[in-house]
């Protein structure tokens, strides 16, 4: 099936509805990411790569978790929290698809499951938008990510020029092309290619950092690093929190957090000792859980290529460039 | 002999006859008019070096990371000069500690659009205000006229406008500290985010903690900020830093005296920790 | 609820049992002894404000007023001894300029410059603390409730279903009276 991209904003207004959330990538106050659909939202399906990711669809910066208080007879009371909602998002690039898989893999798979994940995770629907051209800081294709294809989005729309290829991939998916019926038509178009300017190559690069713990490479790298978060917070991958309350009284919260593994405060112990108490340990931790143990442990990359790190960080620190410099290590 | 051939040049020197440890400058980054940051320790490093219109880093901040290691070489404009001369202030550092080849500078540009940049557009004092040789002439540019231009427009607006726009501001902030991380002010050992168990800002990302965070951040850099500007352009939400650094500078400067930070080595202790008896009082 | 939707549904509709809350910050040898002194007159002042003891006004730290107004306080008061007073001889001087330049900010940030206030109040001046506290409660109550607080919802919780025990009773005097976060 096909969609005109003329049919995209009438199909887009029809979708909106209160049951549930249509989240599209746009402008708000200058910062681009997903945020919620209505009147006078301008979505901006052009632009390849949001600066914020999709990931505080699934795995809120802030999310509440339960709420306490001491009821008159001194009895603790605990009152969780489920604020997930149904929500559709519209237009989430392969890489970042692929980023929901990596998200996927930690908080579902390995006899942990995490609630609030799992129950926000179920009720999102996601329409994953092909890139017909690649920002300069893209290299998914290097990372194992096809810019046309998303294997585990709910709806693939492969970008054609004029068109979009409809391919419902899932169930859920297969229902909400059902409903889109008034705006498709019959038919399939090749899709065009897209070419990406930064390319790397990741052969031998897992393996050889198995033994470059204590590479010099790593002081190289982080004395630049200002150990900022905003790679960490970019990042569609990136999925530490710290759990934490706020209290009043005898009223409180608790709730859970974005951390940065950037952060001195990060790894701190209640003694006072610190594993990674410098720049270097920190910054060889970021990036051999990226290119290293994430692989080990989940057998893909937790670099999905989108380049926003790339792009953001405020020194040019730049993990292609590490890639590139220990595939050249002999 | 272009600047760029000049600091290459003497860096190598620097490095070989054992005068410097290290060197910091910048390189070039993978994309067109892309530069990052570089610090060498071996004279045959040195001719990655770059010196142009797209250095955007200012690279005072460095100098505490790699002082530790031995006497530090390098590259200063003005901003960066400033820089030291805040950590030498501050007791960060000590002058010896560091040897400055001192550029002129014209302003940087945007590696994509070509324009200024908006620190540099604010800039007033492209030339370094302390070095220990010059690579190069002096930019002597002329210094823009309206230092506090935005300041005046966001003062102009009424009470629940600013309530509104900072709100907006501040719903934006992610709290990744790259302001913090990059400035050449906040050389706490330990900044007070990161003290958990005091707990002064909570870890939560909502309108109230990133206000605390900021309104302390200003505080904290109060009379010693060098209007860099590096913080807002790190700011990954391109959030507006300045008009908050700039309006603390400009209410010192109406309430007790015209004053730039950081301009020599031996300037008057900063504005807050200081006082004066006849300052004028509103609090009666 | 952000913050921005709570100052909205607090413009609408301000429960007729708000009273201001706002907190006082004293010097220990000045403004307390003063509060002091008021109390042995039997001055009356309104109990909205509530009188924190700090060393010496040299010693606010502009953290404490904004998390003050973080935490549900409507307004705040830092007091001291009058310039030229102080106990610690020059503490205040240092006061005067920090608060002077926080109170703009906050003010450039949007904040009612009622909300935020600094008086020199002496041992002596019991008169004049409570002048300066009535007149500052008054005016925050003309300005509403400021709800800059920290998100902790205010909400029923559904009750207990019969015969299930609450979760972890504690008795009542195990828990600290108040808390800090």
């Amino acid at each position: 099936m096909i969609l005109t991209k003329q049919n995209l904003m009438p199909l887009l207004r029809n979708l909106t509805g209160a049951e549930r959330d249509v989240f599209v990538p746009t402008q708000v106050d200058g910062v681009s990411k997903f945020a919620l659909m209505d009147k006078g939202t301008v979505p901006d399906f052009e632009q390849v790569n949001t600066t914020m990711p999709p990931k505080d669809l699934l795995f809120p910066q802030t999310q509440k978790m339960y709420h306490f208080d001491v009821d008159a007879n001194g009895s603790y009371r605990i009152h969780e929290y489920d604020e997930s909602r149904e929500q559709l998002v519209f237009g989430i690039r392969p890489c970042d698809m692929r980023s929901i898989v990596c998200l996927d893999e930690v908080f579902l798979t390995k006899g942990f499951v995490d609630e609030f994940y799992a129950n926000a995770r179920e009720k999102l629907t996601c329409v994953c938008i092909g890139c017909a051209s690649a920002a300069e800081t893209c290299f998914c294709a290097s990372m194992d990510v096809d810019p046309q294809l998303a294997p585990n989005a709910d709806v693939m729309l492969q970008d054609c020029g004029d068109v979009y290829n409809v391919i419902a991939q899932t169930p859920k998916g297969e229902v909400e092309v059902a409903a889109w019926a008034p705006f498709v038509e019959e038919g399939v178009v090749e899709p065009v290619t897209c070419e990406q300017s930064l390319a790397v190559s990741m052969e031998g690069v897992v393996d050889k950092l198995e033994g470059m713990y204590d590479h010099p490479i790593w002081d190289n790298l982080s004395i630049k690093c200002l150990n900022c978060g905003t790679c960490t917070y970019l990042c569609p991958t990136c999925h530490c929190f710290d759990i934490s309350q706020d209290m009043r009284r005898k009223d409180g919260v608790r709730f859970r957090c974005w951390d940065s593994c950037m952060f001195s405060e990060y790894t701190m112990m209640a003694g006072g000792h610190n594993p990674r108490p410098e720049k270097l340990e920190r910054v060889r931790n970021r990036f051999m859980h990226k290119l290293n143990f994430f692989e080990r442990r989940y057998g893909m990359s937790l670099c999905v290529g989108c380049g926003r790190c790339v792009e953001k960080c405020p020194v040019a620190l730049d993990i292609t460039r590490l890639i590139d410099d220990v595939a050249a290590i002999g | 002999m272009t600047a760029q051939d000049t600091i290459r040049a003497r860096a190598r020197e620097l490095l070989e006859n054992g005068e410097v440890t290290t060197f910091i400058g910048w390189e070039s980054g993978r994309f067109e008019n892309q530069t990052t940051p570089l610090v060498i320790t071996d004279a045959s490093d040195a001719d990655k070096l770059v010196c142009n219109e797209y250095c955007v880093n200012t690279l005072a901040k460095y100098a505490r990371d790699v002082v530790t290691r031995g006497k530090v070489g390098m590259v200063v404009r003005g901003c960066d000069s400033r820089g030291i001369v805040r950590l030498i202030n501050d007791q960060v550092i000590n002058r010896e500690d560091v040897y400055l080849i001192g550029v002129g500078c014209a302003g940087v540009r945007d590696r994509k659009t070509g324009e200024l940049l908006k620190k540099c557009a604010e800039c007033r004092h492209g030339d370094p205000v302390i070095c220990d040789e010059m690579a190069g002439d002096a930019a002597g540019r002329p210094q823009p006229s309206e230092r506090f231009k935005e300041v005046h427009e966001v003062e102009l607006m009424t009470q629940p406008e600013r309530s509104r726009y900072f709100e907006g501001v501040y719903a934006k902030c992610i709290r990744c500290y790259a302001c913090r991380d990059v400035c050449p002010c906040c050389t706490c050992r330990e900044c007070f985010v990161d003290q958990r168990r005091e707990n002064w800002v909570g870890k939560q990302n909502n309108v109230a903690e990133n206000r605390f965070y900021s309104l302390t951040r200003v505080m904290h850099i109060a009379d010693r900020c060098i209007e860099c500007g590096e913080c807002e352009r790190a700011c990954p939400m391109g959030l507006p830093l300045m008009k908050l650094n700039r309006k603390v500078i400009k209410d010192l400067n109406d309430l007790f005296g015209e004053f730039e930070s950081s301009m020599t080595l031996d300037e008057e202790p900063g504005k807050l920790i200081t006082y004066d008896l006849v300052d004028c009082e509103e609090f009666m | 609820m952000s913050v921005v939707e709570a100052n909205k549904t607090a413009q609408v509709g301000v429960p007729d049992s708000w009273e201001p809350k706002v907190i006082a910050f004293c010097c220990h040898w000045c403004t307390y002894t003063g509060a002091d002194l008021a109390g042995l007159n039997r001055m009356n002042y309104p109990a909205n404000v509530r009188v924190l003891r700090i060393p010496c006004s040299g010693r606010m730290n502009p953290q404490y007023v904004i998390e003050a107004l973080n935490k549900g306080c409507d307004g705040v008061l830092v007091c001291g001894c009058h310039p030229g007073d102080c106990h610690y001889v020059t503490g205040n001087y240092y006061a005067r300029r920090r608060m002077m330049i926080f109170k703009r900010l906050l003010e450039y940030e949007g904040l009612e410059p009622e909300r935020f206030q600094v008086r020199w109040i002496s041992g002596a001046e019991a008169g004049k603390f409570r002048d300066t506290v009535m007149s500052v409660v008054e005016q925050v109550r003309a300005l509403g409730p400021l709800n800059l607080t920290r998100e902790i919802p205010q909400f029923e919780l559904p009750a207990v279903p019969d015969g299930q025990e609450a979760f972890n009773a504690v008795p009542e005097e195990v828990m600290p009276e108040e808390v800090s976060a």
